[in-house]
């Protein structure tokens, strides 16, 4: 699915405490591309994403999703977007807690149809977990925890996967793993990922790099031939 | 307090004011239980402590025997301030066309008066020999009776000169085993002792005695019953045993105890809700506090701000609930001294009853938030900064093991099931609210529904006659043929009371012997175990108050003595009796005829032919000259409704505020159950679950909870109501708890429905979540 993103401004309070989380955004992004989305801390990187993800709505411009208004569906319309369109990995994992990590991703599966179990355990599988699948959130390391939040968003196969900071909590070769993980997705099934990190390295792998500084984009730049995840090194 | 942290108090307490408020609510109505009931008790016991001496009420009575003699010796001992000697005789009245057995009274008319009476309308009688009598003001209200009417008392038409009150019938009880008459069927008339002689045809039989200052003593009044006795007295009373006085006390009893029983109860309950709200409190804040102990904010500061979150409430709560309590207790003592005429109404201000309100209620919210805010100064910081793990390992809910096809449904559901064994704090929270919660409800039910029960055996399964028939005198079979011939009349069974003594020494009761055929159809017996039984051959049948007052079982023998025959016999316990509001022993016609020699009826028991007319019965009955009282069964059953209206009051008014707690605590548990959950809630929303979806979802996971907590809630509550009846017990009373099952489904759909609507105003806040905000926090 391709992503335009016009004019946006996200705008938090207002008058001299207003605080310009994005300033007039302007991206388009084609389906299957894999854009990083680079900025120091609060440059408005989770802010974009959470309006892509429709969990939040902009305070001025246009995000069309395939030529779908986001700002124009109801509550009900976003609910489906979100259900059917997008995977969500949060910078915070959010797991539930009173679920065990197959159960968390479950939940999620069972969104898009039947077999919900099956590929749950595909999805932890896909991200290296599998023998610790039946344990709480709280029994898990930061890691593993980070790898069953990316395993949610991946279990529903959505068209437009958002990950913030996926690799924040991981070693290097955990992380390497997770992104060369993402990568083949995005090649075998054509979905548009947009990926936020603090880790310059990681834009090497990916189809464009965008920056953002103060809610503004600082930096477009298309990749011609992106680097293996497996060759990265940080 | 260190600045930041009351500031964080207050903004908590302005967050979750709801919570806050409800917590406040209980504690108001905790207090305000508290200060009414002991307040209203302080005032009634004053009440008729200021009416016992303001009218003389003698603190012995003697009936029967030489009573001139006893009168000069009490006279002469020591501690006795004044002795009277009166007529008293139970004689017909006819009142327009009521005719019934009354009670006239001679006053002596002396300066030291016992037993004074004071005239309400009209004027005290001058003249001793004229034919004039004061009505006691229940007859006088009953029959609209005022000065210038006339009455025939005893066959001679008397003029009333006016209404008095007197402390001997405040309740108008005929005799201690009569406690209840209706007003169509007793009523007293005070005139001059020369009158009253001349009335009864008879000489002074009763001596009362008045104490040093009115008041009680016990070994004056031992002594002095000891010698009456000895003088051949029929029956000789304190003033706690006098018939009106007793049953007054009893009541009072039983007040004192639902005055004590409620107030505890009501605070638990406050306390509880204060507990648990603040634990929860505690254990979702308990990564900021590990975050203040590892900065070295002290122990004693965290352990303050914590008990704030109780003591604020609490305040809130018990002042208001103080001064709300002490009103009331007006309230209820006026509506006490005005339903039943206490003479003197005496309200009073105790300012200690305030003060000890608002203590406390701030010591229950006090001690309520001590455990959790001692957890919170104990957290481990390291350990508290970590997420907590549900207890067990990650494996399907018990539910689903138990019924396997439950593993199909969406895990969003299993979800639910899980969450409930996954949350221990948050299920075992729930749970004591609604176990609370049916406890408060089904004690004031259960009550009224044991009272309604007990009414119910009493007069529907107990007793099957349609009334019962007094005789002026004791009668033959010819009379009470005569009565078996009036129409509408289907049965009669003649009926011989007598008053007796069983047991002696101190230990000697005063009670009454009814003697039944031995195949009655008009009573039935409900044995000690349950069952129905019937008279035995040998021996008597007695209520197990009477049992446990002599100390005797089935199968004992003890003694009998029979006044008015002067005889004494050895009889047996031939079983003990469950009747409800009965204090009096039974045996068969046949039984009492051998024993005794042949025997008349003092009275009859009576059923109606199907459809006859009760009013028309009741006037040809009464029409019979042998005839002098006629009680219709259901009019007395109205009666104890009457006398029970207070209990109904009282009790209605804890069923409203239990009612009020339980919403407050189903109230804090839902909210907070939701309110805790609203990561979790953004993270589904996020993920594209629905709010519909969720609601329903966290509806589910609370009503299994309920549905576990319900049962144990009705067998709680049934237990501390019984644990509440038990002290009802007494010689005059017995009362089982019953509660109905309808009451207990009523309780439970009544606490499902709350927790529902509870849900209401958490699940709409559902709809104000900022998805962003809350998912990026870091998590707990
Ligand atoms: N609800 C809010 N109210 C006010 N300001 C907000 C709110 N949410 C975000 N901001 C501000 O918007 C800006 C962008 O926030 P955002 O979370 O998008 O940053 P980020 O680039 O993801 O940072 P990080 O790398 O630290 O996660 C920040 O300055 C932040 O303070
Ligand atoms: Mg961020």
């Amino acid at each position: 699915m391709s992503i335009s993103i016009r004019n946006v401004w996200r705008t938090f309070g207002e008058g001299v405490t207003a605080v310009h989380a994005l300033r007039d955004v302007d991206l388009e992004v084609p389906q299957g591309q894999f854009t990083v989305i680079l900025g120091p801390s609060g440059s408005g990187k989770t802010t974009l994403l959470n309006l892509v993800g429709a969990i939040d709505q902009g305070t001025g411009g246009t995000l069309e999703v395939d030529g779908v208004d986001l700002g124009g569906l109801d509550d009900k319309g976003r609910i489906g977007y979100r259900r059917t369109e997008v995977g969500l990995v949060f910078q915070f994992f959010n797991l539930i807690p009173t679920l065990t990590a197959l159960e968390n991703v479950e939940l999620v599966a069972e969104l898009t149809g039947d077999d919900g179990a099956a590929r749950a355990r595909q999805a932890l599988e896909g991200v290296g977990l599998v023998d610790r699948v039946d344990h709480f959130p709280s029994q898990l390391s930061g890691g593993e925890q980070q790898r069953v939040a990316i395993a949610r968003a991946l279990a529903k196969q959505p068209p437009i996967l958002l990950c913030d900071e996926p690799t924040g909590e991981l070693d290097f070769e955990t992380g390497r793993m997770i992104l060369a993980l993402l990568r083949r997705l995005n090649r075998e099934n054509g979905q548009t990922v947009l990926l936020v990190t603090h880790n310059a390295a990681i834009g090497e792998m990916a189809d464009r790099v965008v920056r953002l500084r103060s809610g503004a984009v600082v930096e477009d730049r298309t990749i011609a031939d992106p680097v293996e995840a497996e060759a990265l090194t940080w | 307090m260190v600045k930041p942290l009351s500031a964080k108090l207050w903004r908590d307490i302005r967050r979750q004011k709801a919570q806050f408020a409800a917590v406040a609510l209980t504690v108001f109505l905790g207090v305000t239980i508290f200060a009414a009931s002991y307040d209203s008790f302080q005032n009634l016991t004053a009440s008729y402590e200021a009416t016992f001496t303001g009218f003389r009420f003698a603190n012995l009575t003697m009936q029967g025997g030489d009573v001139e003699a006893f009168a000069a010796e009490a006279a002469a001992t020591d501690g006795v301030e004044s002795v009277q000697t009166r007529t008293v005789a139970d004689v017909p009245m006819q009142v327009g066309a009521t005719k019934f057995l009354g009670r006239v009274v001679g006053m002596p008319g002396t300066d030291s008066d016992v037993n004074q009476v004071r005239v309400i309308e009209g004027a005290a009688i001058t003249d001793p020999g004229a034919l004039v009598v004061l009505v006691e003001e229940h007859m006088a209200e009953h029959f609209g009776l005022h000065p210038g009417d006339t009455v025939i008392v005893a066959g001679q038409t008397v003029a009333v000169g006016g209404s008095v009150s007197s402390p001997e019938y405040i309740w108008p009880a005929r005799s201690r085993q009569v406690p209840f008459s209706s007003p169509d069927n007793f009523g007293v008339v005070f005139t001059t002792e020369e009158t009253a002689r001349a009335l009864a045809a008879a000489g002074p039989n009763e001596a009362v005695v008045y104490f040093a200052g009115g008041e009680p003593d016990a070994g004056l009044a031992a002594g002095l019953t000891t010698r009456g006795r000895a003088l051949g007295t029929t029956s000789v009373f304190t003033r706690d045993l006098q018939p009106s006085n007793e049953a007054l006390q009893e009541d009072l009893k039983g007040f004192q105890e639902m005055a004590l029983f409620f107030p505890i109860l009501f605070l638990v309950a406050a306390a509880m809700a204060a507990y648990v709200m603040i634990s929860r409190l505690v254990w979702a804040q308990r990564p900021h506090i590990g975050v203040l102990l590892a900065n070295g904010v002290r122990k004693r500061t965290v352990l303050g701000h914590y008990l704030g979150y109780g003591l604020v409430p609490g305040l809130i709560g018990a002042l208001p609930g103080a001064v709300a309590g002490v009103l009331l207790a007006r309230l209820i003592t006026r509506l006490y001294t005005g339903l039943l005429a206490i003479p003197v109404t005496l309200v009073k201000f105790y300012p200690a009853t305030l003060a000890g309100g608002v203590v406390i209620g701030l010591m229950a919210a006090a001690l309520a938030a001590l455990a959790p805010a001692l957890f919170a100064s104990r957290v481990q910081p390291a350990e508290a900064m970590r997420g907590n793990t549900p207890p067990g390992r990650g494996r399907p809910s018990l539910l689903e093991r138990l019924i396997p096809p439950l593993r199909k449904i969406p895990i969003r559901w299993r979800m639910a099931l899980r969450g409930v064994g996954r949350n221990p704090r948050r299920t075992i929270y729930t749970m004591l609210g609604v176990v609370l919660s049916l406890v408060l409800v089904l004690v004031s039910w259960g009550m009224i529904d044991s009272i309604e029960h007990v009414l119910d055996v009493q007069y529907v399964e107990i007793q099957q006659e349609d009334a019962s028939v007094r005789f002026g005198e004791p009668v033959g079979q010819e009379q009470v043929d005569l009565l078996a011939g009036v129409p509408g009349v289907a049965a009669v069974e003649p009926v011989l009371e007598m008053p007796v003594t069983l047991g002696e020494g101190d230990t000697a009761l005063d009670t009454a012997l009814i003697a039944l055929p031995a195949d009655t159809v008009m009573h039935r017996f409900l044995m000690d175990d349950g069952s129905w039984g019937s008279l035995p051959a040998e021996g008597v049948l007695m209520g197990v108050g009477i049992a446990r007052r002599l100390e005797v079982r089935t199968g004992d023998v003890i003694p009998m003595t029979i006044a008015p025959l002067g005889v004494t016999v050895e009889v047996t316990v031939g079983g003990l009796l469950r009747e409800p509001l009965s204090s009096v022993v039974y045996a068969s016609r046949e039984y009492a005829a051998a024993s005794f020699g042949t025997l008349p009826a003092t009275s009859a028991l009576v059923s109606y032919d199907p459809g006859a007319d009760p009013s028309l019965v009741r006037a040809a009955v009464t029409e019979l000259p042998s005839v002098s009282a006629f009680e219709d069964a259901k009019a007395i059953h109205r009666m104890i409704k009457d006398f029970m209206v207070l209990f109904y009051g009282f009790v209605g008014i804890m069923l409203v505020f239990g009612g009020a707690m339980a919403f407050a605590l189903i109230f804090n548990s839902m909210t907070v159950n939701i309110a805790e959950r609203n990561r979790e809630v953004a993270t589904l929303l996020a993920v594209g679950i629905r709010r519909t979806t969720i609601s329903r979802l966290i509806t589910a996971e609370n009503l299994v909870v309920a549905a576990i907590a319900i049962p144990i809630g009705l067998v709680a509550g049934h237990w501390v109501s019984a644990q509440a009846m038990a002290s009802f017990q007494s010689e005059l009373f017995t009362l089982d708890l019953f509660i109905r099952p309808t009451t207990y489904v009523f309780s439970a759909v009544a606490i499902v429905l709350v927790a529902l609507l509870s849900e209401v105003p958490g699940l709409r806040a559902l709809r104000r979540i900022s998805i962003p905000e809350v998912v990026k926090e870091r998590s707990s």
